[in-house]
């Protein structure tokens, strides 16, 4: 028993040991640390990384990028294989994402290239660190006092929450802060309404083209009358989205009804009510609805109903259509407001956050063999893309 | 003076495993009196002192107490004048508070639990006197944890913190049962001085056939929820321990084992 | 290097105020008590409310305690009362406060960046020197911690204080001693929500925002911080149980923030917490064998925390963007 007993004891010591030796390690030894989430992160962006190296072979110039206007919008696709200028010096970026959710990786994906084509290349001039804070906001805040540990040159926060707590931490420390996909900037109050942020922080929204979208709709289904939306009530966008909906539907006949979850285990039985009083299923970019996707569609085949969906994904996994946004292309914009910001150019609170104006068309032509619904020729003519089949 | 009048419980009612424990039970303390009950088990002693204290519900019948009926009183409001310790030492005291800390608790009985001090400093140099009574080195211990103590120590304490305040009956539920003959000895020897230095009325239920005859002035055999035997004064004193190991036998024969 | 220092001191210094609430309710109470999951964003809940509506910061936290005080009285009387296991009144009153705590706050996310808080107001402006402002929020919290823990401490040592203890203790007593249990197990259950209230006003005062979200896993939180910090000074007798939690409040944080700049990603994180959490109740309660009085208490304690874990794992946060 006594030997046995020592041997506890020299447990507990080893493992108080090992929990101070935890403490100290978070304090000192930065570069390992550094080091350890480079080799993460690579990981997460393979196909970046090998795009990396081929701008590498073709131009090794340090020639900083001077004064070049590709902080705005317009040209995304232009140079994306092409070589692109280093910006000399070395960079640290934090990448904080709140959530795991397909149309928030694309922001990074997006993010990256953006940086990329103004000349921060990962691996390169960039060190990233990325984290993903699982929906946890106890996590998010951590997540981001390490980015400020780690002396980042600036912050990439993806959705809302995260980006409030990285501008509720970084501001202390006048650490920039770029956002994307935070719906309401204002709501949020990392904005004024006039769109001046109120402090080094800055990015993109991913406000929904809801008029747009109504207009598409009547469009593709001249007779529908009523459009139900499932939302889930502990996500703040998408109350908004709906209230928007709400005001814009009348003018395109439409008569919204909504159905509301708190978790995605609600969904299966939301669908089942609300589908029989609604023509169509519309989506929002809710998380907690778009998650149980698979189980609406399901469902809505089965009533032979359409669904629509708010962003490309959506269309992808087999929504009819979408007027909507392309989360890479919103990536893009925001990892040129980055680079701008990293470059000196501007500083964050003078960059007003900015809104993807031009949303386009994604239709889905397997979804409407299968309803027999004809997509009209005026939105395939202009379509972004059109899928001929659903991803599993 | 406390009065059992037509008590009826039964226990399990309306179900295959109903068993009539009391039908009509009656029974008058009269105060100062000091009761000793035996009996076999199953009798109803222990079911007896948990209907009094209001652990366990009446089915019909009165408990009267100095002259009120307390049925439907709650068990922790009865407790203001019912001293009471268990045959579990550890049912009388907080094992992770200290003999200091125990013996505040119990000093507050009946008072308000308020925002003041818990441990009031003048009163330790009576907790202490009070300890050294026991004779078990106590009174040295102040700061130990009650739960390192021996099952006498703590039965010892038990008894101490359960008469501390001015109560009126205190009950006895085969408080010496869980402890070795020696120590057992000690805490009825205790019991015997305290119930006679504060005149209290004392029910005490035992196994012990002699304690029921050495303590006590009054007997009562309890057997299948009836009382076979009940003496009282002179009778009381006359009483062998051989006679009521004869009785005892009689009403077991009665019952076929 | 400092910045960490004092992100950690500032993340474990806020939550040690609901550990705290934690130590009531499993130390002393031995109440597996879930409602923190509720109350931790009912006080943020009510702090952005009050503070939208334009009452001082001040007020809002004492607004918050009350409301946390509340709901736990609530979680109280559903056991004590009804009847109901403690686990189930704790997982009730957590669930039902969702939604109120939405409904409180108006929206799943607000936030209170304009607005003047106990750690960014005029006050300190003028009268804090620059040098000192990064410090700021680490000492007022510092200063908050300590008296809230002292609060405690003294509580612990009233009258009051001894029957709680006593009734996580020995409930018989408690009815010996002529008292209510069942009150004093909701007067335990308020104290110990109301700190999980004030936690989480302070937590959303110092992010500036409120976010349905912070609540999950705050009971998960609570307990690593309680079972490290008595686990780690166990043995240290001169440093007290409050002081171990707040103290094991700090080194949990640590550990976080440890992982995540290793790179961990926080969908690891729960599963090392969960080890962390086995392998200091595993070595704590080997140890003390040969010790008796206590092993007992722990034992109990210990059944407790496996089940709680337990209860937990299914539950996901749902995520937002």
């Amino acid at each position: 028993m006594k030997v046995l007993g020592k041997g506890k004891k020299r447990m507990a010591l080893v493992l108080v040991v090992g929990l101070l030796a935890g403490l100290l390690a978070a304090c000192g030894t930065k570069e390992t640390k550094e080091n350890g989430a480079v080799n993460t992160t690579s990981q997460n962006n393979s196909n970046t990384d090998d795009q990396n190296k081929e701008a590498d072979n073709s131009d090794e110039s340090n020639t900083p990028a001077e004064g070049e206007e590709g902080n705005n919008t317009s040209e995304n696709d232009t140079d994306t294989e092409g070589s692109v200028d280093l910006v000399e010096g070395s960079f640290t970026i934090g990448i904080g994402q709140f959530a795991e959710h397909g149309s928030l990786d694309n922001c990074r994906e997006g993010f990256l290239e953006g940086l990329r084509q103004e000349g921060f290349v990962e691996g390169k001039n960039l060190t990233v660190l990325y984290d993903n804070a699982q929906a946890d906001g106890g996590m998010a805040s951590q997540i981001n006092d390490n980015y400020i540990a780690q002396t980042v040159n600036l912050i990439c926060a993806i959705a809302t929450p995260m980006a409030q707590s990285a501008y509720s931490v970084a501001r202390k420390q006048n650490i920039p802060v770029i956002y994307t996909a935070v719906t309401d900037p204002v709501l949020a109050e990392l904005a004024g309404e006039d769109r001046v942020p109120v402090g080094e922080v800055t990015g993109t929204s991913d406000k929904l083209p809801v008029e747009k979208q109504l207009e598409m709709i009547r469009q593709v289904l001249p007779d529908a009358k009523k459009i139900g939306i499932l939302y889930c009530t502990s996500e703040v966008n998408s109350e908004s989205a709906i209230a928007e909906y709400k005001e814009a539907a009348e003018k395109y006949g439409f008569e919204i009804v909504t159905g509301s979850v708190s978790t995605v285990a609600d969904v299966p039985l939301a669908t089942d009510q609300l589908l029989p009083q609604v023509d169509c299923l519309n989506n929002l970019t809710d998380n907690t609805v778009v998650s149980a996707l698979k189980v609406i569609l399901d469902k809505a085949d089965a009533a032979g109903k359409p669904v629509f969906g708010s962003e490309i994904e959506q269309v992808k996994n087999g929504c009819l259509a979408t007027v909507g946004l392309d989360y890479i292309d919103l990536g893009i914009q925001t990892g040129k407001m980055a680079a701008a910001v990293l470059k000196g150019e501007k500083k964050a609170s003078e960059i007003s956050f900015e809104i993807i104006e031009e949303a386009a068309f994604y239709g889905n032509t397997a979804v409407a063999d299968k309803l027999n619904i004809t997509l009209p020729e005026e939105l395939t003519k202009t379509a972004a893309e059109m899928f001929s089949e659903i991803a599993e | 003076m406390l009065e059992l009048q037509h008590i009826h419980k039964y226990y399990n009612p309306g179900t295959v495993n109903e068993m009539c424990l009391f039908e009509d039970f009656n029974l008058r303390v009269e105060d100062g009196q000091f009761v000793s009950v035996v009996g076999s088990n199953g009798s109803g002693k222990t079911s007896m002192l948990n209907l009094i204290c209001g652990s366990i519900p009446l089915d019909s019948g009165k408990i009267v107490m100095n002259g009120q009926d307390i049925n439907g009183m709650p068990e922790h409001k009865r407790n203001r004048k019912i001293g009471r310790v268990y045959q579990n030492p550890a049912m009388g005291t907080c094992p992770n508070m200290t003999i200091l800390e125990n013996m505040s608790l119990a000093d507050n009985k009946g008072k308000p639990f308020s925002l003041g001090f818990g441990t009031n400093r003048k009163r330790i140099e009576y907790y202490r006197e009070e300890l050294a009574k026991l004779r078990l080195g106590l009174e040295d211990k102040l700061s130990v944890k009650v739960g390192s103590l021996s099952g006498g120590q703590r039965q010892a304490m038990a008894l101490l913190m359960s008469t501390m305040t001015p109560i009126e009956f205190l009950i006895l539920d085969e408080h010496t049962a869980a402890l070795d003959p020696k120590t057992a000895e000690r805490i009825m020897e205790l019991t015997g001085q305290v119930v006679e230095e504060k005149r209290l009325t004392t029910i005490m239920v035992t196994h012990n056939l002699r304690y029921a005859v050495e303590y006590g002035d009054r007997l009562l055999m309890m057997h299948q929820g009836e009382t076979v035997l009940d003496q009282a004064g002179e009778e009381k004193q006359r009483v062998s321990v051989e006679e009521l190991l004869t009785k005892f036998n009689e009403i077991s024969i009665e019952c076929g084992n | 290097m400092m910045t960490i220092v004092l992100g950690v001191l500032e993340e474990g210094l806020v939550y040690a105020i609901m550990a705290l609430g934690v130590y009531i309710t499993y130390k002393i109470l031995d109440f597996p008590d879930l409602s923190v999951d509720g109350t931790f964003p009912l006080g943020a809940a009510v702090t952005v409310r009050l503070m939208l509506a334009g009452f001082h910061p001040v007020f809002c936290m004492l607004a918050a305690v009350a409301a946390g005080m509340l709901a736990g009285m609530v979680t109280g009387l559903i056991h004590v009362k009804f009847k109901v296991r403690d686990l189930l009144s704790g997982i009730i009153v957590m669930t039902a406060l969702y939604s109120l705590n939405l409904r409180i706050a108006g929206r799943a996310n607000v936030p209170i960046f304009s607005q003047e808080t106990i750690f960014e107001n005029s006050l300190w402006e003028r009268i804090i020197p620059a040098g000192l402002a990064p410090y700021l929020t680490a000492m007022i919290l510092l200063v908050l911690v300590l008296l809230v823990k002292v609060l405690l401490d003294v509580y612990l040592k009233t009258k009051s204080g001894y029957l709680l203890r006593a009734v996580g203790d020995n409930e018989v007593l408690v009815t010996s001693l002529a008292k209510d249990k069942g009150a004093v197990k909701i007067l335990g259950l308020a104290l110990a929500n109301g700190f999980a209230a004030l936690s989480g006003s302070v937590y959303c005062q110092m992010n500036g925002f409120f976010e349905i979200s912070t609540g999950t896993g705050t009971i998960v939180i609570g307990l690593a911080n309680v079972i490290i910090g008595i686990n780690l000074f166990r043995r240290l007798t001169f440093v007290k149980a409050t002081m171990a939690v707040v103290i094991g409040s700090i080194v949990y944080k640590a550990c976080v923030s440890l992982a995540i700049a290793l790179g961990m990603g926080a969908s690891d994180l729960k599963l090392i917490t969960a080890v962390l959490f086995l392998i200091i109740l595993v070595v704590s309660s080997l140890g003390k064998t040969g010790r008796p009085g206590k092993t007992g208490m722990t034992g109990k304690s210990g059944a407790n925390g496996e089940k709680r874990r337990g209860g937990k794992a299914g539950k996901e946060g749902a995520p937002h963007a």
